[in-house]
């Protein structure tokens, strides 16, 4: 069996300049995208609280909403997962602790009720209220005075008291999302008709972190793959790498960007496969051009790498074919993230294979005919040898 | 066929039959046993045939798979800073008065992390500035003017007070979740203020986020040591349960319980003391492995507690003028006094340094202590060398300054998996990956006949040999890591795609089978070693910059490359040399 039965002459290189005009522009306008809609980011960097419920019996979405907002929660979004009679669902909260800004008025008033303060002060990015009293009290009043302010309380404590001996400090900290959660739906009920199957909970310090960390391994990787390029291959080999490797990672992060799918630390792991496998293809492609470069001395560059993206064109199908059919399997039953990150490498393989003909090649083609140029010159303006 | 061709055959035998040997371990862990049972290693051990490898070489599920709690805690190291600073400044407005330097007033801004001098007198300033600076060199000078001095903690003494801050969270977390009895915690440093923390198997956060968070509680009380024999008559008058391991110890005239599990030392000593009167135990250290009990103590104390952690305003490990190890304490003024009070009554008393309900020393009262200040002197030197009896001193010292200072911890991130969607997704996980597999190596076959079942045994073993290299490097599987796999068998299909499409372009130029097959496999060769390098290279980035779920993906990716170097280079090419020069083939099937 052959996919394609006679050797094909197709002139990919004579198209490169509108290929290359459209791939700038939709280039641009997902980098523009970026920077003005942004990604649906997921609780792995923005930080928040997601936490899955099944319930055991039949309910729509909008009554999990509704049951949410009659226990407190109000600003929280439920999404039904997987198919509709698992009753499975997604509840999105921004906060990560009950301290709200709103909430830590409401407790800082309270705690000023309660005798002399001094330094209130409200730390909602780790959900703690840090403050100082002038008289010693117990940490049981503290607690249950915020907490009728509205904010659970999860613990009070006490930090000593203050040297210059102007009271004693205590610090109060919030009761996580998730708790509320857990009490709001199951208010009212003798017993929750539901199962807390997962809680992730990504406090937004952790989440900048882990984001930061994200893109300085996908910058770092690219890094490396163009110095080994670049080491490999001759130099003009290494940019054309590089600029088909941001271009299929710009493409996979467009498909975050349009399908408004999380992204999360899967999607970061889903971009730099897509740095591997776009680097994997293009080598491939390279390969056979500098072999093809020894076999047709003389031949002009552009000639050369239409024989050579012709020649292994059945490979690059097939290559590209049982890559993606190895995905199948992961489109059809894998769920959320898994899903997502399969969608995303099918968008990879496909940009991937197109930017090793379209960008890499002509990139190395007009750094050739630029070194060749620049030869030409450097040869007119040398003086004659007498 | 010549020599080198059966000694290349004879190690791809080798290889595979190792690599099913290999598997023995995971497979008993991940098939064979419950899943409640599937972390307990011990029990592994024991149900594995002699002949397997250790059962320590097994493949972990990751805790996304098999459900579980994954936690970072922040340490709020910025307010032990802060109390730091202003315990200082007080220090330092002390020093000046004593030194009859002047007056001055301290003020800590918490938001700057700054101490701020004012001196009554202005003209004392410049006198003031010269000795502070030089007495305490962990500060330096940020801003003057006229009768103000502003000061600010130095950079490098700044960070090594966070190192111990987070040191001490770490102490207390870990002793806190041995209580707990979780097997197979995985408690580790994340970053320079994080604190990672894996427990497989739970699934309450609430629960695990209270007993990792709430501050440590440090306690002094006293020993009842009227009858030194008080352990060894209650064993007479009750023997101990059969298999309890409860054996009686002599720790300087005074008797003791002792066995491995603290909660057989609980459940025995169990209303047979006085109503006012505790037993509480003391953690040996196991001498192989840091932060390991190896037994546990019992000590009759007190059921008041007289004093606690809160009272403690500082904790120091120094050598005297004897060179013996000590650790210096200090008391605000309120403990102070209790303290007196305390040594007073107690002389020739042991007093328990007590953490979260673990004895950790207790020393003798020689006499009554004044002022606030306290000195503990490390005993008998005993087998130990000079640094572990420092080292020993330097525990004492973080552990009273874990419960006396406390550098709170917050939660940064909870990750929780319930048990039965943990089951779901390895379900899903492994359906999509066989079905995955399944329909690449039928279309291989067809595509490529006899060559594409080459490629497709070379395939399997790839699989095969991913998943013991995942169980020798101890790695944890996860969903993204399935994903991995995928995408590596992807990548190993192509090598093999590369090599038949070479052979089948080199019959195509009139070649015999013999030289088609070799030159597509020389030809092929730097081109699959390039791809697989340059794929490599990315997943030791992500292997080395990502965490969680990413490192396992990159794990997977990694082993996954190696092997699939080995199988589409090596292993099928032994087995098309087999078949094109063995048995003479004219023509080759691909």
């Amino acid at each position: 069996m052959q996919i394609l039965k006679n050797k094909t002459n197709i002139d990919f290189i004579g198209k490169r300049k509108p290929a290359v005009f459209i791939s700038t522009l939709v280039n641009l306008a997902i980098l523009v995208g970026i920077a003005t809609v942004g990604f649906n980011y997921g609780v792995d960097f923005a930080g928040g609280t997601v936490v899955e419920l099944k319930f055991n019996h039949s309910i729509s979405a909008a009554d999990v909403r509704e049951r949410a907002q009659k226990g407190g929660l109000h600003d929280v979004s439920v999404q039904n997962i997987g198919s509709a009679d698992e009753n499975a669902f997604l509840l999105r909260m921004g906060g990560v602790t009950q301290l709200t800004e709103e909430n830590a008025e409401k407790a800082k008033k309270a705690i000023e009720a309660l005798g002399s303060m001094r330094n209130v002060y409200a730390d909602l990015a780790n959900g703690i209220i840090n403050f100082r009293s002038a008289t010693p009290m117990a940490a049981e009043t503290i607690k249950k005075a915020v907490e009728d302010s509205g904010t659970g309380v999860q613990e009070v404590r006490v930090l000593g008291e203050s040297q210059a001996g102007a009271g004693t400090d205590y610090q109060v900290v919030a009761s996580g999302m998730a708790d509320k959660v857990y009490s709001a739906l199951g208010a009212g009920l003798e017993k929750p008709d539901f199962e807390q199957r997962r809680v992730d909970y990504v406090g937004p310090q952790v989440g900048k972190q882990l984001r930061n960390r994200g893109i300085m391994a996908l910058l770092y990787s690219m890094v490396a793959i163009l110095i080994y390029v670049a080491f490999r291959f001759d130099f003009k080999f290494g940019p054309g790498a590089l600029l088909a490797m941001i271009h299929d990672v710009i493409m996979v992060a467009g498909y975050y960007l349009v399908s408004r799918r999380e992204f999360g630390l899967t999607a970061i792991a889903a971009l730099l496969t897509i740095v591997g496998y776009s680097v994997n293809d293009t080598i491939v492609i390279y390969d056979r051009i500098r072999e093809d470069m020894a076999k047709f001395k003389g031949k002009p560059l552009a000639e050369v790498i239409n024989i050579a993206i012709n020649d292994t064109l059945g490979r690059t199908i097939l290559t590209s074919g049982t890559t993606a059919l190895s995905l199948i399997g992961l489109l059809i039953f894998g769920v959320g993230e898994i899903f997502d990150f399969a969608m995303a490498m099918l968008v990879g393989i496909l940009v991937g294979t197109y930017s090793s003909v379209y960008i890499a090649s002509p990139l190395t083609i007009w750094l050739d005919e630029r070194a060749a140029a620049k030869e030409a010159r450097h040869r007119d303006e040398m003086p004659k040898p007498a | 066929m010549d020599r080198g061709w059966w000694w290349k055959f004879g190690m791809i035998v080798a290889v595979t039959l190792g690599t099913i040997w290999f598997l023995i371990p995971s497979y008993y862990s991940l098939v064979v046993m419950d899943r409640d049972q599937r972390n307990n290693l011990v029990l592994l051990q024991e149900r594995l045939p002699k002949w397997a490898p250790p059962a320590k070489y097994r493949l972990n599920l990751g805790l996304d798979l098999q459900g579980g709690i994954h936690m970072v805690m922040r340490v709020d190291t910025k307010t032990a800073l802060q109390k730091r600073t202003e315990r200082r400044g007080q220090q330092i407005a002390t020093y000046v008065a004593d030194k009859k330097l002047g007056e001055v007033t301290a003020e800590t801004d918490p938001e700057k992390l700054q101490l701020t001098l004012k001196a009554k007198d202005p003209a004392t300033m410049d006198a003031i500035e010269k000795d502070v600076l030089s007495t305490f060199g962990d500060f330096k000078r940020i801003s003057r003017s006229g009768d103000t001095l502003v000061l600010a903690p130095d950079e490098s003494q700044v960070n090594r007070f966070r190192e111990e801050a987070v040191d001490q969270a770490m102490l207390v977390i870990r002793r806190r979740i041995d209580k707990w009895g979780v097997a197979e915690v995985d408690v580790r440093k994340l970053g320079t203020d994080s604190i990672q923390i894996s427990l497989p198997g739970r699934s309450n956060p609430e629960q695990a986020k209270e007993l990792v968070g709430t501050t440590a509680q440090l306690e002094f009380r006293m020993v009842d040591d009227t009858n030194p024999q008080f352990f060894a008559q209650m064993l007479q008058a009750n023997p101990a349960p059969a298999g309890s391991e409860i054996t009686l110890t002599d720790e300087g005239g005074f008797a003791q319980l002792q066995s491995p599990s603290r909660e057989a030392l609980l459940a025995y000593t169990k209303d047979k003391v006085p109503e006012n009167r505790q037993v509480v135990t003391e953690c040996i250290a196991n001498p192989m492995k840091k932060n390991e009990c190896s037994s546990y103590r019992t000590y009759l104390l007190d059921k008041a507690v007289p004093l606690t952690g809160e009272s403690l305003s500082g904790a120091d490990a120094s050598v005297n003028q004897m060179n013996e190890p000590e650790v210096n304490i200090s008391f605000d003024p309120a403990g102070a006094r209790e303290f007196e009070k305390l040594t007073e009554a107690g002389v020739g008393r042991r007093m328990a340094i007590v953490l979260d309900d673990n004895v950790h020393t207790a020393p003798n009262i020689n006499e009554k202590i004044g002022g606030g200040r306290a000195r503990i002197t490390m005993g008998r030197m005993g087998a130990r060398t000079r640094d572990e009896w420092l080292g020993e001193a330097q525990t004492l010292a973080l552990v009273l300054k874990a419960g006396a200072l406390p550098a709170p911890v917050t939660v940064g991130e909870i990750r929780q998996v319930g048990a039965s969607l943990g089951d779901e997704l390895i379900k899903k996980g492994s359906l999509s990956a066989l079905v995955g597999l399944g329909l690449v190596v039928l279309f291989m076959a067809l595509y490529y006949r006899k060559a594409g079942l080459i490629a497709d045994i070379a395939l399997l073993l790839n699989g095969l040999l991913i998943l013991a290299g995942l169980a020798f490097f101890n790695a944890t599987l996860t969903l993204p890591g399935i994903a991995g796999f995928v995408l590596t068998l992807g990548i190993a299909v192509d090598a093999n795609v590369l090599i038949n499409e070479r052979i089948r372009e080199e019959l195509s130029h009139g070649k015999s089978a013999k030289a088609a097959v070799d030159q597509g496999y020389d030809r092929a060769f730097w081109t699959i070693f390039d791809a697989h390098v340059t794929a490599l290279i990315a997943g030791f980035i992500l292997f080395f910059t990502g965490t969680g779920p990413v490192r396992g993906f990159a794990t997977t990716l990694i082993v996954g490359l190696l092997a699939s170097l080995f199988t589409s280079i090596v292993v099928t090419r032994v087995i098309m040399t087999y078949f094109v020069h063995g048995k003479n083939a004219q023509t080759v099937s691909v």
